[in-house]
């Protein structure tokens, strides 16, 4: 459950630390996003001398979520935390390494160049 | 093997209605459990593209330093990686619409809806074409030699043995008093 005002933590290595969601793409009057959602973002915090810079207005794709993922066959998935992977507008990940587990809807959901990086799909 | 087949186009269509992406990988699923190559039954598993074709079809192309990666071991959800360079965005952007041109040639009929998702068409940087238990990436160079995805999958994520950590704390946790004593609480007496 993301929302305009949520703080998430950055799942690779693209050089942000901490966002701030703002808006959620997709819908007029959406109140939550959940993951495979792409959001606006301003970075929060982010690690010095790279690209990425503080108060840099991004776009990115929640691939972990503390409101628990339900699936069709009764499996629920439910993360530590609210991560989000730094994309660009043609849905190119920013960094080039992902972090931690991610969730296999994600290729679903056409993310499978983050699927591809990632370490583990759950 | 009549059997499989039934079996197979009933699977198919009970997800007729689902998208392109999610069929694929349906397809995928059913196929890399049964075996692709039985010669028997030749029906709906030929729709989504195999190995071999996806060789066939880069080469033709001319595209660069094709690197086919097995990554089952690896990973649960594909069987392989096929990474292939184009010398342009235009290139690159082709080399995914031969290999659409190829899934679209072999089926007939309606069940031309059974076509792999592409990803990144537009940008022509990356273009993913995910057809099941056959993933290929096609990259321009600048795009390739940034995400290193052979690294990844060559190096990074080579075949792990047992998980050390998880095996240290399991033997901690068997023997607690090496994990710090607490004496007895004696000082009522």
């Amino acid at each position: 459950m993301i929302q305009p005002q949520t703080q998430l933590n950055v799942a690779d290595n693209s050089g942000a630390r901490k966002l701030m969601c703002i808006r959620i793409i997709g819908a007029s009057n959406r109140r939550y996003a959940h993951i495979g959602d792409v959001i606006v973002a301003v970075i929060k915090e982010a690690i010095p001398n790279t690209p990425l810079e503080r108060s840099e207005v991004i776009r990115a794709v929640i691939v972990r979520t503390c409101k628990e993922l339900k699936r069709d066959n009764g499996m629920i998935i439910r993360y530590d935390d609210n991560a989000a992977v730094v994309i660009d507008q043609e849905g190119n990940p920013k960094g080039t390494r992902i972090f931690g587990a991610i969730a296999r809807e994600l290729r679903q959901l056409n993310f499978t160049k983050i699927v591809s990086l990632a370490p583990e799909v759950l | 093997m009549l059997g499989v087949a039934r079996l197979l186009t009933s699977r198919l269509n009970h997800t007729f209605a689902l998208s392109t992406s999610r069929l694929s990988l349906l397809l995928g699923s059913s196929s890399s459990s049964r075996g692709l190559s039985s010669g028997g039954v030749r029906s709906k598993v030929e729709a989504v593209l195999n190995l071999e074709e996806v060789k066939k079809v880069l080469s033709d192309l001319r595209a660069e330093d094709i690197q086919i990666i097995p990554v089952k071991s690896q990973c649960e959800w594909t069987d392989f990686m096929v990474i292939a360079t184009g010398t342009s965005t235009w290139h690159v952007r082709n080399i995914a619409q031969a290999l659409i041109h190829k899934v679209k040639q072999k089926q007939k009929g309606a069940e031309r809806l059974l076509l792999p998702s592409v990803q990144g068409h537009e940008g022509g940087n990356w273009v993913v074409i995910d057809s099941g238990n056959v993933i290929v990436h096609a990259l321009d160079e600048k795009a390739r030699s940034y995400y290193k995805l052979e690294s990844l999958w060559l190096t990074e994520m080579a075949p792990k043995g047992p998980n050390q950590d998880l095996e240290k704390a399991l033997n901690t946790s068997a023997s607690p008093y090496t994990l710090g004593y607490r004496p007895l609480n004696i000082s009522s007496q």
